[in-house]
């Protein structure tokens, strides 16, 4: 990623009370990458997000947006981002066109035509001039994207988007932001507890914990490939495998090996031919949620502060 | 800022409860003109008393008030006048109008701005404190918009509202005298200091409704901060609405403490200077004017500073 960041997170702290709940935070975001947001409950995942599009003043640090600083150029760096933050909630007594057309006025230059654009987009064509009271939870997170595409952002942040989405809004939802980050170069940052949904979705996992953030990982280098050997004896095996230079570590009865499926032919020669017994060789995927409980210490639930 | 208004007053009249108090504003001025005129009608037996007589007896009271030598300048003033005009009206005989005329309710149609004030406090405490209880403040606050910018549409559209009932107030008060009352023969008679000229009724009950707009304008304000401050529209209306009432009282509490002077429901209403009626005396236009702009500059200050620096987290 040698291009310069969109979004800088620089420093970026929250003290309340006497309790830090932000603690140094450092994250680029670049160009047409969606990267997700990961952490168990109360690791300031919400907090991180208010301070960044303005709604928390940040104890220390800043985000800058386009080299535009949030904190002392606030109207310039928030008029390129599109948030959605949590269920979006909406005024249920007036349309969804009105709606739109109340944050429109909000943006510079946004045309009816516009609106009826992003309308279309997120196909909402037949139900706009319905007041949003009578909508269901999957129209109004509809419109949530609708309200937040509006004036085409370069970054848009969404914290837990797919909250009440069935199966095939949440599968929509992936591949127009997919869309969206290819095609018009958008920079997504997306805040989730749905760790199958992040990793089908994101390019970049953040994870954060007790308001540190611990791991930046790219989702291609989790999904890396790794094989388990169901082998006897176990022992000799390892030190087998380990002598001629692989990567092992004992898993569930079994070994399990850091290679790639090309090498995986000739490993099983040479332990055919040291007279080890081979039951199965199958390669491994753990799922992200093996690894983001790994990293976070089981998903402990961070100390409870007051929200 | 007039696109943030136009959305305000958009959103303002898409709740149905804006429409329901111009509605009721206008129900209850067309019933307490009919039912000033029944029982008027009920009782107009016993009323044999010429306008001559009527008129002579108020002056007569007017002069015995001019003897009490603690008078402040401005009632010496009003009641110089009140009884100049009487003594115009006998020798010219030209006749007042009677109070169940279209025109005296025009010039008394200030008395019912305290519903103004009520409806308007019912809207400036709850303009902030529902988008916070909606959640819809945090869609409002991430736009390219500073906070006090977004405050400030706020409460323009507040007094918009709050002109608009006043006007329906003087609209519905004239049409309900002409459906009730009917027009009198009457002449409007004013005291301009030297001498008794003839006067615009319809002037004059413009004025006293400017001038008791005032008392709409700070405690709408008032309510409007609490909104702001408390996040929560009950606190905020009920709070203002309480202090509406007792407020007024305490000012006869304190009417011996210097401290009063500086209370702000000594200074809401401005009629006192046409009306006569002082509770506290020696106070004056100037003065008032003066004690409540300091209030809504402070009750403005602390809007917009809980306001713009407020975390919301809601």
């Amino acid at each position: 990623m040698n291009e310069q960041a969109l979004v800088q997170i620089k420093n970026l702290s929250k003290t309340i009370g006497s309790k830090r709940i932000i603690k140094n935070l450092n994250l680029d975001l670049y160009k047409g990458q969606i990267t997700g947001f990961l952490g168990p409950n109360g690791a300031g995942k919400t907090t991180t997000i208010r301070m960044m599009v303005g709604l928390m003043k940040p104890s220390e640090g800043d985000v800058l947006i386009d080299g535009k600083s949030v904190k002392h150029n606030f109207e310039e760096s928030i008029e390129k981002v599109g948030v959605i933050v949590e269920n979006p909630e909406m005024y249920k007594y007036m349309s969804g066109y009105k709606n739109l057309l109340h944050f429109s006025r909000m943006h510079k230059g946004i045309s009816k035509k516009r609106i009826d654009e992003v309308v279309h987009q997120v196909g909402m064509k037949n139900r706009i001039n319905e007041k949003v009271g009578s909508y269901s939870l999957g129209m109004r997170q509809r419109l949530g994207l609708a309200q937040a595409l509006l004036h085409d952002p370069k970054f848009l942040i969404l914290d837990e988007p797919t909250n009440g989405l069935d199966p095939a809004g949440i599968r929509e939802f992936r591949l127009y932001l997919q869309k969206i980050a290819r095609e018009n170069g958008v920079a997504v940052f997306v805040s989730s507890h749905l760790l199958s949904e992040i990793e089908l979705l994101c390019d970049r996992i953040a994870i954060i914990q007790n308001g540190e953030l611990i791991d930046i990982k790219n989702v291609k280098e989790l999904q890396q490939s790794r094989f388990l050997f169901k082998v006897e004896p176990l022992a000799e095996a390892e030190e087998i495998l380990t002598g001629i230079g692989f990567p092992v570590s004992q898993f569930e009865g079994g070994l399990l090996v850091e290679t790639e499926a090309e090498h995986v032919p000739g490993a099983v020669k040479i332990l055919v031919n040291a007279n080890i017994s081979i039951f199965a060789v199958q390669p491994f995927k753990a799922t992200l949620e093996d690894q983001f409980l790994e990293m976070t210490g089981g998903g402990d639930i961070a100390q409870a502060h007051s929200k | 800022m007039l696109k943030l208004t136009q959305n305000e007053w958009m959103k303002l009249w898409s709740r149905k409860s804006s429409w329901i108090m111009i509605i009721l504003l206008a129900l209850i001025l067309l019933a307490s003109a009919a039912i000033t005129k029944w029982v008027d009608n009920s009782m107009d037996m016993n009323n044999t008393e010429s306008w001559q007589e009527v008129e002579t007896n108020e002056m007569i009271y007017n002069q015995s008030m001019l003897e009490d030598n603690s008078l402040s300048e401005a009632q010496r003033e009003f009641y110089e006048g009140e009884v100049a005009i009487s003594e115009h009206r006998l020798e010219n005989d030209l006749p007042p109008y009677e109070y169940d005329s279209m025109q005296q309710g025009v010039i008394d149609s200030h008395i019912m701005m305290s519903v103004v004030t009520l409806f308007t406090v019912i809207i400036a405490g709850g303009i902030v404190a529902a988008e916070f209880s909606q959640g819809t403040i945090k869609m409002l606050l991430t736009r390219p918009v500073k906070r006090w910018k977004i405050l400030t549409s706020k409460y323009i559209a507040t007094m918009l509202y709050a002109i608009l009932l006043a006007i329906v107030l003087f609209i519905v008060t004239a049409i309900a005298g002409l459906i009730f009352y009917g027009i009198s023969d009457g002449t409007f008679l004013t005291w301009n200091g030297s001498e008794v000229v003839e006067g615009s009724f319809w002037l004059e009950g413009l004025k006293l409704l400017a001038l008791s707009f005032a008392s709409v304008w700070i405690i709408g304000t008032f309510a409007f901060m609490l909104g702001t401050v408390f996040r929560s529209s009950s606190l905020a209306i009920g709070l203002s609405i309480f202090l509406m009432f007792t407020g007024i009282q305490a000012v006869f509490l304190l009417a011996n403490y210097e401290i009063v002077k500086y209370y702000l429901f000594t200074h809401t209403d401005l009629t006192q200077y046409y009306t006569g009626f002082m509770p506290v005396e020696d106070i004056t236009m100037t003065m008032s004017v003066i004690v409540l702009i300091v209030y809504f500059i402070i009750f403005m200050a602390i809007s917009y500073l809980t306001f713009s620096k407020r975390d919301v987290t809601a």
